[in-house]
């Protein structure tokens, strides 16, 4: 088993990649975006290191911390192995505002779909190769990124239905084999008629 | 005629105690639940309180065989349009509760997901307190709640939706009238057109056999 002091060497020599200071256990890499594919593979396959578990995607917004230089949002990635355990580390990239946009890591990880998505609802960072790229948490309808510092908290949004997920649903049975045979009058494959409101005249 | 005297088999009462007795001894809830005080609203319905004192064991599932729709939990705005679609898929007479402090007023969750009270979305009719509320707060929730049914009169609101009913088919009538009157009005004049059009047609054809 590597050290985290050992990858970092590894990862400093391979990809330039930066020490996160601000990490008081000094197992986080700030790595580019460019890289970040490269790196994430590197972890997975070397032996005696084996990242082999995402645990976590989170968004950053600095707008708001105190002595911050650089770009405004980050990326972090937590990673945990189960080949070898008790190693984790963690990858930030650095996003800054005019380009919001980090390469996905959907086809390494299957879990990274859905933190992905969470990321891109909450912060409105987009993953470059995301295959749905749609809102996790927030409804369709809403409008804005909530946990942008900048975000009003006292903000309402009115919301006038649910979210309608039955085409997603049919789409994905018929693609495990299913078909649909019969379907009630009361539901539509039509998702505008659908989003015009709880009642109808 | 003295022994059929006492064994009497009739009652006489007014409509509305009748109604209001039923209703208030069989309130079925529905029970919406989306945190913890949906948990204090099991331990209400079991055993220990047993909320079927009260006549409202039966806790239906279906917004179509429920009487009270009891709001327990926290409601997001991303909830309540579903909350709504099920307030109006309920039948009348149909009233609502809102139990705890999140249900009631948002609690202690001011943000941008959180309804500040379901008052926006639907009317109340009882509130209670709590974070989560106690069973006997539940209890004292829904004699509040029966006192209100007992005072509501059935046949007022009957004579009103009657009165309503009325005027709907008076003025239905009255539209109908005018149309028919319309109608009436233009196939009059169409027929007198047609026929001073033959008229002048004979007119017309008598002329040229002159000539």
């Amino acid at each position: 088993m590597k050290t985290a002091e050992e990858i970092f060497t590894a990862l400093e020599e391979m990809f330039g990649a930066k020490r996160e200071t601000l990490d008081k256990w000094g197992v986080t890499a700030i790595v580019s975006a460019g890289y970040l594919r490269n790196v994430v593979q590197f972890l997975k396959d070397t032996a005696d290191v084996e990242l082999d578990m995402l645990v976590d995607i989170a968004g950053i917004d600095y707008l708001t911390y105190p002595n911050h230089e650089g770009p405004r949002f980050a990326v972090s990635y937590s990673f945990k192995s189960i080949a070898n355990p008790g190693l984790r580390f963690r990858l930030k990239v650095l996003v800054s505002e005019d380009s919001l946009k980090v390469p996905t890591l959907c086809g390494l990880y299957a879990n990274a779909n859905w933190y992905e998505r969470e990321v891109y609802d909450q912060f409105g960072i987009v993953f470059e190769g995301h295959p749905d790229l749609r809102r996790l948490l927030n409804h369709v309808e809403f409008v804005g990124h909530p946990l942008r510092k900048d975000y009003p908290a006292q903000k309402r949004q009115w919301l006038s239905t649910n979210d309608y997920l039955l085409p997603a649903l049919e789409k994905r049975l018929e693609d495990l084999g299913y078909r649909v045979v019969q379907r009630s009058k009361e539901v539509g494959t039509n998702d505008n008629e659908f989003l015009e409101g709880s009642i109808k005249e | 005629m003295t022994a059929e005297a006492e064994k009497p088999n009739i009652i006489t009462s007014s409509l509305d105690f009748i109604v209001n007795w039923g209703r208030t001894n069989s309130l079925w809830p529905f029970p919406y639940g989306t945190a913890c005080c949906a948990i204090e609203f099991m331990s209400t319905e079991v055993g220990r309180y047993d909320l079927s004192r009260i006549g409202s064991e039966y806790v239906r599932f279906t917004p179509r065989q429920s009487d009270v729709l009891l709001v327990a939990g926290t409601i997001t705005y991303k909830q309540a349009p579903i909350l709504k679609r099920i307030y109006e898929q309920m039948a009348e007479p149909r009233w609502v509760i809102a139990m705890g402090a999140c249900a009631c007023s948002g609690g202690f969750y001011d943000c941008y997901c959180t309804v500040p009270g379901i008052d926006h979305i639907i009317p109340v009719d009882v509130y209670i307190g709590g974070c989560p509320s106690r069973p006997e707060a539940f209890f004292d929730a829904m004699f509040d709640l029966q006192k209100k049914i007992k005072d509501e009169s059935y046949m007022k609101q009957r004579a009103e939706r009657v009165k309503e009913q009325l005027e709907m088919i008076k003025a239905k009538t009255a539209e109908a009238k005018a149309n028919a009157k319309e109608f009436a009005q233009e196939k009059v004049v169409e027929i007198k057109d047609f026929v001073k059009a033959k008229e002048q047609n004979l007119v017309k054809k008598a002329q040229f056999w002159k000539e």
